[in-house]
């Protein structure tokens, strides 16, 4: 058992960290499906969690989010553990989530749903302000259900619930999954500007060229284990191998 | 011109009244996704609630208005959310079905427990400001309380609007709908605003109840009560559950209509009553039909928490060869009554056997199987009867053609369901039922169409005699028991051999995804409309059986709260199970009959414990609604869990052995009369029940003794090396008999131990 375990890593990450995992084992059910996971997200810095389907990239995002309760570890956020706290307290003390492929509430007009941001103690003003800036064709769109629009329209309006509640933490999940090459280098983009203004930003992706552009970081995740953690550039080769098989 | 505005105002209010009543609805079903079929019966309780503080404790009218509405109503409500609804997330469309007329049936129960509808001092209810109390605009005279009615649903209307589009916490309740996963993520506590949304859906539902009780003037009744805001369904409805201004106008178009017929149709019609009661229900049935088409679901494989394995044809063979030696043996111990009684509840079981069948295997609801039933009983009763008086005889072929018949009737009410899933379905056929019982069942006088004269359901009563099928006389008490629990047999397993037919298949598929189905090239339409129409041929059958066993049948044999029940019973049972059916039927005649009499008898017996026993007796009439309630712990049924149970009994011989050794024994001292029947019920239970879990309990301890802690099966091969008996077990999983894997030393050496 012990190959798959990289302890030693947990320390490669420098910097203070904001959100740090520490043995985290998380279960659906009675099927374990992270077996131990160590993890830092140093402050202001983007770290892309890399690897196949089903590898647990999910499972490590929803177990951050408040999503799911791990069944053993810790879950620290700026420190404090915060094991047992439920999504909505994480979301109203600064940490945005925005889930794979449905980062909307399809029933709910454009405006609508930038009001859902404001739970988290923005003004709905200043959340329209921003988000409409950024993203012109929202505006354009405000009276518009969201289930309505394009699926790059949707991502762009998820976009702006993360760009304008001003979170510290910011946890993307699949952020290019159905949707357009061109689009995604655009998302890519919004998210390495958020990052710069200090934002620590957690990401999960199966197609790693587009993020690894902006990652300080990547951890690859395998069969609930994080085989390997380093900058992109060390893990150009074992990408491959993560994928491919060795 | 006077009359009708007199009329248009009164229409008006009471549609007004509908409309708080509907737009309850709609915001517990925006919130929770949850259609409740207890809003009636909240309505109801509030009534009955108010009646007692206003009337029967002589308060004040803002006191107990401040009691009903403001603390009570909306704790029921909550109440109902915390304790029940909250379950039901991922349970399918019948689960949350079955689970809110388990609520209902409840509450009904409760009212009449508490206030006796056969006490002997009429309860009435007045209007606000008491009966006396007029307005007079121009030439008119209105009752305040038409006024306050009306005013306060215009008021309720602008309110529901002006929360779920100008207030965060209005528009988060919509969010709810969509995702409450997301909402979380951005903060909001989907939970507490599901539990408000219902607190305020109750709070709308009782204001309905008091409102519109004054204007109906008639006694309070529970049923009718129910009944009565259950007409609101039409209204909301027509807003498709979701836009307040069509359920407005939906629930005026009711609220007029109603009263014009009353107003305007001759008295000489005599039917005109009937049809103002139905008119909600044709109206509901009509709306359904001409609802845009709902689109066909298949893009998201729903994963559902319900569960059903499929029986082998050897199984089903075995289980109806044990269940005819059962009946057997319980008719030589029986009673008289005791026949009587097992002979009726599984006559029930036939009918559920038509829910099964449309439910559990194709997926589509039927809210009023005993509708059907009483189909049948009429045509049996104008065309199938031969002989007179003592001689007289259902024949063959006046079952045959009532099977016919009620099979024409479902695909007439299929039209709808071609179109319509779930819940849609299941109001249609609810309407439906409510339309039989109060338009059919009550056409008691001859009438004459075309110069044929006829009566419908004659004197409010049919008489229908046992049947005799060729040279075989069933007259007889115990041939008739056997004649049911044949039918029941012979349909059962003749089911089992359609589910594993290419039809079987074809129903699950269309089951799980009609999409798929559709782009597979199945006529889906076929399917539903050939389904329906088994279905409701089988419960014809069972509905004729049912009035042959009773003798004279009359209205209240099909109500629909007893359609209801039994299909609640049946999913309880397990829906996806033949089982489930027979479960149905002895549960809801047999068992709770027997549970009632053993209690009266403890109370006889026991006389300074009377109160406490005849407490029990009825909470027993509660018991069956309490028991669908808790569908959304376990939504797969009852009969799964004891299979479950019985699985252990199978794997072991000895346990099987002890079991049937112990219940022969049992049933030879009741047959010797040593025994009483009661002790044979307890004793039988008891060896059921506890001697499976106790000796299956020593058995797995005697198992564990030695053998280490399981590791769990992604573990094997890493926490310790894979085992014959583990490479045996895959195989099994995967239904790969026989294969060997090569790969494994140890399985080469015994090849005979790897295919074992």
């Amino acid at each position: 058992m012990s190959e798959v375990h990289y302890h030693e890593d947990h320390g490669a990450v420098a910097g203070a960290p904001l959100v740090e995992l520490v043995d985290v084992r998380a279960a659906y059910g009675t099927i374990e499906v992270l077996h131990g996971i160590n993890l830092s997200v140093p402050q202001g810095s983007v770290v892309a969690l890399l690897g196949p389907n089903g590898a647990g990239k999910s499972t490590i995002l929803k177990v951050v989010s408040g999503l799911l309760q791990p069944t053993a570890g810790e879950v620290r956020l700026a420190g404090r553990v915060v094991n047992g706290a439920s999504a909505d307290e994480l979301a109203r003390i600064g940490l945005c989530t925005i889930p794979e492929g449905r980062g909307v509430f399809p029933n709910l007009t454009v405006r609508e749903n930038l009001w859902m941001a404001t739970m988290a103690g923005v003004s709905l003003a200043e959340v329209e302000e921003i988000a409409y800036a950024r993203f012109p064709r929202l505006g354009e769109r405000r009276k518009q259900l969201a289930g309505t629009m394009s699926g790059g329209e949707q991502q762009m309006l998820s976009m702006a619930r993360a760009l304008s509640v001003n979170p510290s933490v910011l946890l993307l999940d699949e952020l290019s999954m159905g949707l357009a090459p061109l689009v995604v280098a655009n998302l890519y983009e919004i998210v390495a500007q958020v990052s710069q203004e200090g934002v620590s930003i957690l990401v999960s992706e199966q197609f790693a060229r587009t993020v690894l552009g902006i990652a300080q970081y990547a951890a690859i995740v395998l069969h609930g284990n994080i085989t390997r953690v380093g900058t992109p550039a060390e893990l150009e080769d074992e990408l491959s191998a993560a994928y491919l098989g060795s | 011109m006077q009359t009708f505005l007199q009329y248009t105002i009164l229409g008006l209010a009471l549609g007004g009244a509908y409309f708080i009543a509907a737009s309850g609805l709609v915001v517990t079903y925006t919130t929770s996704g949850i259609f409740n079929f207890a809003q009636g019966a909240i309505a109801m309780l509030a009534v009955f609630t108010y009646w007692q503080f206003r009337w029967g404790w002589g308060w004040p009218a803002p006191l107990a208005l401040l009691m009903v509405l403001g603390i009570l109503a909306p704790l029921l409500g909550a109440v109902l959310y915390q304790v029940v609804m909250k379950n039901l997330r991922g349970t399918s469309e019948v689960t949350k079905i079955i689970v809110s007329i388990g609520v209902m049936l409840g509450l009904q129960a409760l009212a009449t427990w508490v206030w006796n509808p056969t006490s002997s001092t009429p309860r009435q209810f007045q209007k606000f400001f008491g009966p006396k109390a007029f307005a007079h605009v121009g030439s008119l005279t209105i009752p305040w309380h038409i006024i306050i009615s009306f005013a306060i649903a215009i008021a309720i209307a602008f309110g529901i609007r002006f929360l779920f589009v100008r207030t965060r916490s209005g528009v988060a309740m919509r969010a709810v709908v969509d995702d409450p996963e997301l909402l979380q993520l951005n903060g909001g506590r989907p939970e507490r605003l599901a539990m408000i949304s219902w607190a305020g859906g109750s709070f709308l539902a009782a204001l309905a109840g008091i409102l519109i009780q004054p204007m109906i003037g008639s006694a309070m009744s529970a049923g009718a009560l129910t009944l009565l805001v259950i007409d609101a369904f039409a209204a909301a409805m027509f807003g498709r559950l979701r836009s307040l201004p069509r359920t407005f106008m939906g629930a005026l178009v009711i609220g007029l209509t109603t009263t014009y017929v009353v107003a305007y149709f001759p008295s000489k019609w005599t039917w005109s009553s009937a049809f103002h009661n139905s008119l909600p229900m044709i109206f509901l049935f009509i709306v359904l039909l001409v609802l845009p088409q709902d689109r066909l679901r298949g893009a998201t494989v729903l994963r559902l928490r319900e569960r059903f394995r499929m029986p082998s044809i050897r199984t089903a063979w075995i289980a109806g060869l044990t269940m005819m030696i059962v009946v057997f043996c319980l008719k030589v111990i029986m009673a008289k009554t005791g026949v009587n009684t097992l002979t009726l509840a599984l006559t029930f079981a036939i009918i559920a056997l038509s829910l099964v069948l449309l439910t559990g295997f194709a997926g589509e609801i039927n809210l009023a199987a005993l509708s059907f039933g009483a189909i049948a009983v009429m045509v049996v009763y104008h065309f199938g009867i031969s002989g007179t008086g003592a001689g007289a005889r259902t024949t063959l072929w006046g079952i045959l053609l009532a099977a016919v018949v009620t099979a024409l009737v479902g695909a007439l009410i299929a039209l709808p369901a071609l179109r319509l899933r779930g819940l849609y379905l299941a109001l249609a056929t609810m309407a439906f039922g409510v339309f039989v019982s109060r338009m059919v069942l009550t056409e008691r006088n001859e009438r004459e169409l075309f110069g044929w004269k006829f009566t419908i359901f004659t004197a409010g009563q049919l008489t229908i005699p046992r049947p005799k099928i060729g040279p075989i006389d069933f007259n007889g008490q115990d041939a008739f028991l056997f004649l049911c629990a044949g039918l029941f047999v012979v349909i059962g397993i003749g089911m089992v051999y359609l589910r594993h037919s290419g039809y079987g298949r074809r129903l699950t598929a269309m089951k799980d995804s009609p999409a798929a189905s559709a782009t597979l090239g199945m006529s889906v339409i076929r399917l539903k409309l050939s389904i329906f129409m088994m279905s409701a041929a089988i419960a014809g059958i069972g509905g004729v059986m049912m009035a042959a066993q009773v003798g004279t049948v009359n209205a209240d044999r099909f109500d629909i709260f007893l359609s209801l029940a039994l299909m609640m019973i049946t999913v309880v049972g397990g829906i996806g199970y033949v089982s489930g059916a027979l479960f149905a039927g002895i549960f809801l005649i047999a068992f709770i009959e027997a549970l009632n009499l053993l209690l009266k008898k403890f109370a006889v017996d026991y006389s300074t414990l009377e109160a406490i026993f005849m407490f029990f007796v009825s909470a027993v009439t509660v018991l069956p609604a309490t028991i669908g309630i808790t569908m959304g712990k376990n939504p797969s049924g009852a009969v799964s869990d004891i299979v479950d149970g019985m699985n252990l009994v199978k794997q072991s011989k000895s346990l099987m052995i002890t079991v049937i050794g112990l219940e022969a024994a049992i049933w030879v001292l009741t047959a010797t009369e040593v025994i009483t029947n009661w002790n044979f019920v307890i004793l039988t239970l008891a060896n059921l029940i506890l001697v499976p879990m106790i000796g299956g309990k020593i058995l797995m301890a005697r198992a564990m003794r030695g053998v280490p802690k399981p590791v769990p099966p992604e573990f094997i091969g890493i926490d310790r090396p894979f085992t014959d008996e583990d490479l045996a077990a895959m195989d099994q999983a995967l239904n790969l008999d026989g294969v060997v894997i090569p790969s494994s030393t140890t399985v080469r050496e015994e090849p005979a131990n790897a295919s074992a």
